[in-house]
């Protein structure tokens, strides 16, 4: 029996549209089928058919019986083959098409190869990267990935690209790369981190890459020399203006579009402050230095700050608290308007600024760094200082006393200073305890060839020491001693070997000096606030400082001063508890109570709020 | 952006591919001009092939679907063509066959490899009565190379490119030198991977 006749189609027509063509009824797929060869694809179903193998048997008689004729006894069945369906599992390896998600970004203008200094060496990675995050705020996902895509900022200075007089701390790059991308942003790092830089190295790379186009910084008056040569220093490429001289040239200064980076003073704003809103003077960056500048919202100067329309707001500031949270909040309706009210807590507070503010202490950064170490003079008054101190105190205290609701603030404020100053010097011998220990400091400080600094509230009191220490030819610099003569002060303070001492007012000399090749620092009287203190400490203990510096801390005991050095205490736990998010009590600053406590006075019906800010 | 008239400045291309547990793997494409910065940057969605594709792809699944799938796709998408494009995942190299772009493979650093191994096998290895005992990774699974790689002495011998392409090893002596000095080879494609990381956050 042909095998090949088991197996055909039933349907031909549409086999053949699925298989093949039929060849003699046979598809050509199964044995013996004449294939020639082609692969054809099986068919998907198989049909069977059930063919008769039924034997029909015709017995054939012989002779030798003789029998008749009869059919043999033979039974068939017909047996169906049955070839059971195989399923078939279709794999499909399809390609479809990759979603891909595009970002194109600005072509930014290039800066010239050529013009710039090829390094040296052979090039190598640096082995830091500091790249640029995307604050919070910036939603766009291309925005985000705009800064995140950006170099290394150390693979600028690897490659010459940017050229810097010393190559920056890491945390420096740091402080850059979160300025860099921030339009609200203040950068409080403790004094003499560089602070300055890193405001001038952001700009410079903004400028460069033509993300800004006009900058402007606003300094107290003292200090736009120190930026006019931070700038020169840090960016030597940018032309700088300042913004100075009659009101005429001022205003054309103001106006000149070619110089990119103009620098201004907080005082000479409140005289331009029309020009702003006449001339339309907008600026793509508004950076202000010493930003607690503004911490007083209803102030002029405050008001004449966040009047200047700009696109950008940068805040510089070692101390972003001074009193209380109030001055945070000051400083950022200058950054941010409403983000920050004042019946927020510290805690809240915290959170709200996390992403703006950029805080960095010294201790945490700068292990290298040589130590600051306290040594706290705490000093007997001399027998004729005691007799003067409390006589004025009892005169003091009996007078207030006895003025009943005429007392005010004021009041107690004139006495604080009378004794403060008995503290100092006796007025009528000109005794004086701590004149007398630092004396003996000075004398070995100058034996040494070292460099100290004097602190005093008072110019009268500087004045009182010049005439005591005149043998080491000291020098002055406080609100007596002209601008421009300051400058020479400290140049020659600074080269001259012959100059050990420099009297300097906490007001004049707290804030922007560069002051590191000083060994030693003497607070002669103390300040209302901690963080001026600092303020004038760390014009000392800074980059580049060479050595340890000594800051003796003068405190007579038994007296006002030793009282006053327990609010600052209070003071400076107050700062650490606002940028470590943790909470504080709400009023932490120096309220009216706590100064009439200071003589035991009671403060009642005169209200509890307010505060004195001595700065 | 451009002015008109202004000469095109060299671009490079750095292209890699993510692997993520959960959601497979992500193709990254960024042009760079030729001081590093950014001009285009691509990424796909996750690509993460099934049971079947595995088996039936077996040892080839690797380079098809990190270079003639992702690869490709991400090389052609760009509107900007780059002089030379690299990749640090050996895989990808096999989009050479299907783009024009010259493309080459930033092999790790000896030194840097060695040190990561010792690395991984010092820290977090068990103790036993005392004794340290010795950690060593598993073995490579055995991978198909679809592509034959040569190895340029130039670049401090850290580039390789397909074997077939010869005149690669050409444009990338050539090419390489235009940024050689502002880029460095390993650093952008940690921004790649920020950049795919950032993405895949941006468009849950």
């Amino acid at each position: 029996m042909p095998l090949k006749r088991l197996v055909t189609a039933s349907d031909e027509g549409a086999a053949t549209a699925k298989r093949g063509p039929m060849i003699d009824g046979l598809w050509q797929c199964l044995p013996g089928g004449g294939g020639g060869g082609e692969h054809v694809p099986p068919p998907e179903t198989l049909q069977t058919f059930s063919l008769d193998l039924t034997f029909h048997v015709r017995p054939l008689a012989f002779s030798v019986t003789d029998s008749p004729p009869r059919a043999a006894d033979a039974d068939s069945a017909g047996a169906p083959l049955q070839v059971p369906v195989p399923k078939v599992v279709s794999i499909r390896v399809a390609e479809p098409a990759i979603p891909v998600r595009t970002y194109a970004f600005p072509e930014l203008p290039d800066v010239s190869r050529d013009a710039l200094p090829k390094p040296k060496n052979a090039w190598s990675p640096p082995a830091r990267r500091t790249r640029i995050a995307p604050p919070g705020d910036v939603i766009k996902l291309q925005d985000r990935l705009y800064y995140l895509l950006q170099p290394p900022l150390e693979s600028l200075v690897a490659s010459g690209r940017l050229t810097f007089p010393f190559e920056p701390f890491s945390f420096q790059f740091q402080g850059v790369a979160f300025l860099y991308p921030r339009f609200a942003a203040i950068l409080a790092d403790e004094m003499g981190l560089g602070k300055t830089m890193q405001a001038i190295t952001a700009a410079r790379l903004m400028l460069r890459n033509g993300e800004l186009r006009s900058v402007l910084l606003i300094c107290p008056k003292p200090l736009v020399t120190n930026w006019k040569r931070e700038f020169h220093l840090w960016a030597p490429e940018l032309p700088v203006g300042v913004i100075e001289g009659e009101q005429h040239r001022r205003r054309w200064q103001w106006q000149q579009p070619q110089v990119p980076v103009k620098i201004a003073n907080y005082e000479l704003l409140l005289r331009d402050a029309e020009l702003f809103g006449r001339h339309g003077l907008h600026f793509d960056l508004v950076v202000l230095d010493e930003a607690q500048r503004i911490k007083n919202r209803s102030s002029s100067t405050s008001q004449v700050v966040r009047s200047i329309s700009r696109t950008r707001s940068w805040a510089l500031t070692g101390t972003p608290i001074e009193n209380s949270p109030e001055d945070l909040v000051a400083i950022f309706e200058f950054l941010m308007p409403g983000v920050l009210s004042s019946d927020m807590r510290a805690r809240r507070i915290g959170r709200t600024v996390s992403d703006y503010v950029l805080r960095r202490t010294k201790d945490a950064v700068l292990s290298d760094l040589p130590p600051k170490l306290y040594r706290d003079a705490e000093l007997d008054l001399t027998p004729e200082q005691w007799t003067a101190y409390r006589a004025a105190e009892e005169q003091g205290v009996v007078r207030l006393a006895g003025m009943g609701q005429e007392l005010t603030i004021q009041h107690v404020f004139e006495l604080i200073l009378r004794l403060k100053q008995i503290c100092n010097f006796d007025p009528a011998t000109g005794a004086s305890s701590k004149m007398e220990r630092l004396e003996a400091d000075i004398e070995e400080v100058a034996a040494s060839g070292k460099k100290a600094i004097v602190f005093s509230q008072w110019v009268e009191t500087l004045i009182t020491m010049r005439q005591r220490l005149a043998s080491y030819r000291p020098l002055e610099y406080h609100g007596r001693i002209s601008m421009r003569q300051r400058e020479a002060t400290i140049a020659e303070f600074r080269d001259s070997p012959s100059h050990h001492v420099l009297l300097m007012s906490y007001g004049a000399g707290s804030v922007g000096l560069n002051l590191q090749f000083c060994g030693y620092v003497f607070l002669f009287d103390r300040w209302w606030n901690p963080a001026v203190e600092d303020q004038a400490i760390n014009r000392v203990h800074r980059i580049g400082v060479e050595g340890p510096v000594t800051v003796t801390r003068m405190l007579t005991l038994g007296t006002i001063e030793e009282r006053i050095n327990q609010v600052l205490e209070e003071k400076r736990e107050l700062f650490a508890s606002v940028f470590s998010a943790t909470d504080c009590p709400a009023n932490l600053g120096l309220t009216q109570q706590e100064i009439f406590g200071l003589f035991n006075l009671a403060a009642a019906g005169r209200g509890g709020s307010h505060r004195r800010d001595a700065a | 952006m451009k002015p008109s008239g202004q000469k095109s400045l060299p671009a490079i291309g750095f292209l890699t591919v993510t692997r993520d547990a959960e959601h497979g793997l992500f193709g990254g494409y960024l042009v760079l001009n030729h001081l590093g910065r950014p001009m285009e940057f691509h990424c796909t969605a996750p690509v993460r092939p099934n049971r079947a594709q595995e088996i039936l792809y077996g040892p080839t699944l690797e380079p098809y679907l990190y270079g003639e799938r992702i690869g490709q796709t991400l090389l052609r998408k760009a509107s900007l063509s780059p002089v030379l494009a690299v990749t640090d995942v050996e895989p990808v190299m096999a989009a050479r066959v299907f783009v024009s772009v010259p493309l080459a493979l930033v092999a790790r650093r000896p030194a840097l490899a060695e040190a990561g191994s010792a690395a991984l096998a010092d820290v977090g290895s068990p103790t036993l009565l005392g004794q340290r005992l010795r950690r060593d990774p598993p073995h490579p699974a055995p991978r198909a190379r679809t592509i034959r790689l040569t190895s340029l002495d130039a670049c401090g011998g850290c580039l390789a490119v397909a074997a077939d392409y010869p005149g690669d090893v050409e444009c990338v002596r050539r090419c390489w030198p235009l940024f050689a000095e502002q880029i460095d080879l390993e650093e952008p494609f940690g921004r790649i991977r920020d950049a795919i990381e950032e993405a895949r956050n941006g468009v849950r």
